[in-house]
């Protein structure tokens, strides 16, 4: 070669010198918003921004007020011009700026003639969560609080390059990729009890492993399993107030009650399809003469070989998340019953619900007054089917499907339930969590100096993280009040609140 | 390919890191776009990796356990390269290890297609020298450019963690 590399130098300081504005995507201007009541809000059509029909968001005076500012309103407007967008476009409650589709987007689009978007699934495929109870009380698990932590960050692998002992063999990624989480019941990791109580029954059909790359398999390999970094955390909890106690009761669900939530999605092997997919939409939207004001939006036809192409790669990085969560939620399990000394079952550990928050699924809704088949894309959006509705499990069936809303780590996350006017409001979706309103860079800056962990422990929260010091990036401060998003999500009619829980122990990743 | 731009003038080729709402964004410059995406690569190298290691050798040769892997990627244009080379460095961290030397020998740019021959060295993590930083999933088309600026050519990217 003869050439002297390059050599990477690294600096003597801090990176950090600029901040730069969200770059401009295709309104150059605010866009107009009108007032519809007070937790709804139109931005209206508009043919030069190429849109095709509505934006709508769901937002009260709270959280319209720190997004009148924020890019993701734009981003709105943007996925209104996907070819087949029926109905609007529309930003949940904790909605705010993403890649392409805002974090908090929900679009529909004719499986005759509309496409299929990546970015409105996001690069984190079926990132999700699972929520497990317990017959525990928190008092009884006090005494065991600091030992249940140190076990549970033993036993899931987390953090930034989480990986597992071992990688698996090219068949058996196939098989995880084929079969999602009843791979992992197969191999004694749960029952079938918990495929019941999970979207799709924790596999989406029509995977084809055989369309995910190289590349994809080499990151995912060695790391089902494991939670990942960034907002992705695993959490002991306690049920401390009890919304809708019908509900409740049909989810197992008390006040006093220890619960566990998990956090977390494909990690590399679904980053890398979504990498993958969209270089192919990227050419594709050419071919397809398909005009989009942000290239992130790259798209193909439902209907065409590329768009059946990201349906089957997407399909098997869910499978891979779910049976990932469900890998975890065993290992949980474990935990519990070393720390406690008695069997999970003895323990009353049982599955309450897992669904996604960055999936896109073939429905069938009512659009202007006709049922017709489409491709719901939900990105930082989860499915909230009401009571009746054959999708939701059967023990559920009667109150509605499960809604999980993590909020931010030390303050609380709510389980909610799909609402009645959810399939007229957001085809039958809600918000997933909290919403970031500070960067990782302005949250570590405003917390500089305060021991995160420390203030958590002298609430009595157990905190394990790989690197305490990247824990301010998920501060409280860094996100908005998730109670907000829970109360518009009430009022818009897309979920209800069931029970508030707020956390005892938390395994960052 | 050499930047355009008042005679005389060159940009001082270089990187920094940029805050987004959740993740992070990057910004490269360089004289040429060769020496553009070889910046691009230390950003990544930089926001993913702690390196305390030895400088290769004045042969050139990848000392040690590096790993030096040869990369040969074609897009539709600048723009499509650019993420096509930020994805390369970021799955090659993730399945390789960090990025310790760089070599862009070509970016070509002709009407329907960029190509670019670059090889990277890489040294394996091993918790202790060579440490993850962040986990990059992916870079984005999102805000993506890669321009002309005088005496160069300037890269912005925004990437999700």
């Amino acid at each position: 070669m003869g050439k002297r590399q390059a050599r990477v130098r690294r600096p003597a300081s801090a990176a950090t010198t600029a901040t730069l504005a969200p770059p401009e995507t295709s309104a150059a201007a605010p866009v107009r918003l009108e007032r519809l009541d007070e937790v709804r809000w139109r931005i209206p059509r508009d043919p030069t921004l190429m849109m095709r029909v509505d934006g709508l968001v769901f937002a009260d005076d709270r959280l319209m007020a720190a997004l009148r500012d924020d890019p993701a309103l734009t981003q709105v407007a943007n996925v209104a011009t996907l070819p087949g967008i029926v109905g609007a476009s529309l930003a949940m409650p904790d909605v705010h700026w993403g890649y392409g589709f805002p974090v908090g987007g929900v679009a529909a689009t004719r499986v005759e003639d509309g496409v299929v978007s990546p970015g409105g699934i996001g690069f984190d495929i079926n990132c999700g969560v699972r929520l497990l109870r317990t017959d525990l009380t928190a008092e009884e698990l006090r005494p065991h609080l600091a030992r249940l932590a140190d076990a549970l960050f033993a036993a899931v692998p987390s953090g930034v390059g989480a990986r597992l002992g071992r990688r698996l063999r090219p068949a058996e990624l196939d098989a995880v990729m084929t079969e999602g989480a009843a791979w992992a019941v197969r191999h004694g990791r749960g029952t079938p009890d918990d495929l019941e109580r999970t979207e799709e029954g924790g596999r989406l059909a029509g995977a084809e492993p055989a369309l995910v790359s190289a590349r994809a398999r080499e990151r995912g390999a060695d790391q089902l399993g494991t939670l990942g970094s960034g907002n992705h955390f695993l959490e002991v909890q306690v049920v401390d107030r009890i919304d809708h106690p019908e509900a409740a009761a049909v989810f197992g669900l008390a006040v006093g009650m220890v619960t566990i939530m998990i956090h977390c999605g494909s990690r590399g092997l679904g980053h890398q399809v979504c990498t993958d997919q969209l270089a192919v939409m990227d050419r594709a939207v050419h071919r397809y003469g398909i005009r989009l004001p942000d290239r992130q939006l790259a798209c193909a036809p439902l209907e065409s070989d590329e768009g059946r192409a990201y349906l089957r790669a997407m399909a098997a990085a869910a499978n891979f998340a779910w049976a990932n969560r469900q890998m975890i939620a065993d290992a949980v399990r474990g935990a519990f019953a070393r720390t406690l000394g008695r069997p999970a079952e003895a323990l009353g550990i049982r599955q309450v619900y897992d669904l996604s928050h960055n999936i896109a699924k073939l429905e069938e809704h009512e659009v202007d007054g006709r049922r017709i088949r489409v491709c719901v894309h939900r990105k930082g959006a989860t499915r909230a089917f009401p009571a009746g509705h054959p999708a939701v499990p059967e023990p559920y069936r009667g109150v509605g499907q499960p809604v999980l809303i993590p909020g931010d780590m030390g303050r609380q996350s709510f389980v909610c339930v799909g609402a009645p006017g959810s399939m007229v409001a957001s085809f039958g979706s809600s918000a997933h969590g909290a919403g970031r309103n500070l960067s990782r860079h302005a949250a570590i800056r405003a917390l500089r100096g305060v021991d995160i962990a420390a203030e958590l422990a002298a609430r009595g929260i157990e905190v394990r993280a790989e690197r305490r010091d990247l824990l301010a990036e998920e501060a409280s401060l860094a996100y908005k009040d998730v109670e907000a998003v829970v109360e518009t999500a009430e009022r818009a009619g897309l979920a209800r609140s069931v029970a508030r829980l707020r956390p005892l122990a938390v395994v960052k990743g | 390919m050499a930047g355009s731009g008042l005679t005389g003038t060159t940009v001082p080729r270089g990187h920094r890191i940029l805050p987004h709402t959740a993740d992070a964004g990057i910004a490269a410059d360089g004289p040429t776009l060769e020496a553009l995406f070889e910046e691009a690569a230390a950003a990544i190298a930089e926001l993913s990796a702690d390196v305390e290691a030895p400088e290769p050798s004045e042969a050139g040769e990848a000392p040690g356990r590096h790993v030096r892997r040869s990369v040969e990627l074609s897009a539709p244009d600048l723009v499509g390269l650019a993420f096509a080379w930020l994805n390369e460095c970021i799955g090659l961290v993730d399945v390789v290890g960090a990025i310790v030397g760089c070599r862009v020998f070509a970016v070509d740019v002709r009407s329907g297609e960029a190509r670019l021959r670059a090889s990277v060295d890489l040294a394996p993590f091993d918790g202790v020298r060579i440490r993850r930083r962040a986990d990059v999933k992916s870079a984005t088309y999102h805000g993506l450019a890669v321009e002309p600026v005088p005496g160069g050519w300037r890269l912005t990217a925004y990437l999700d963690l």
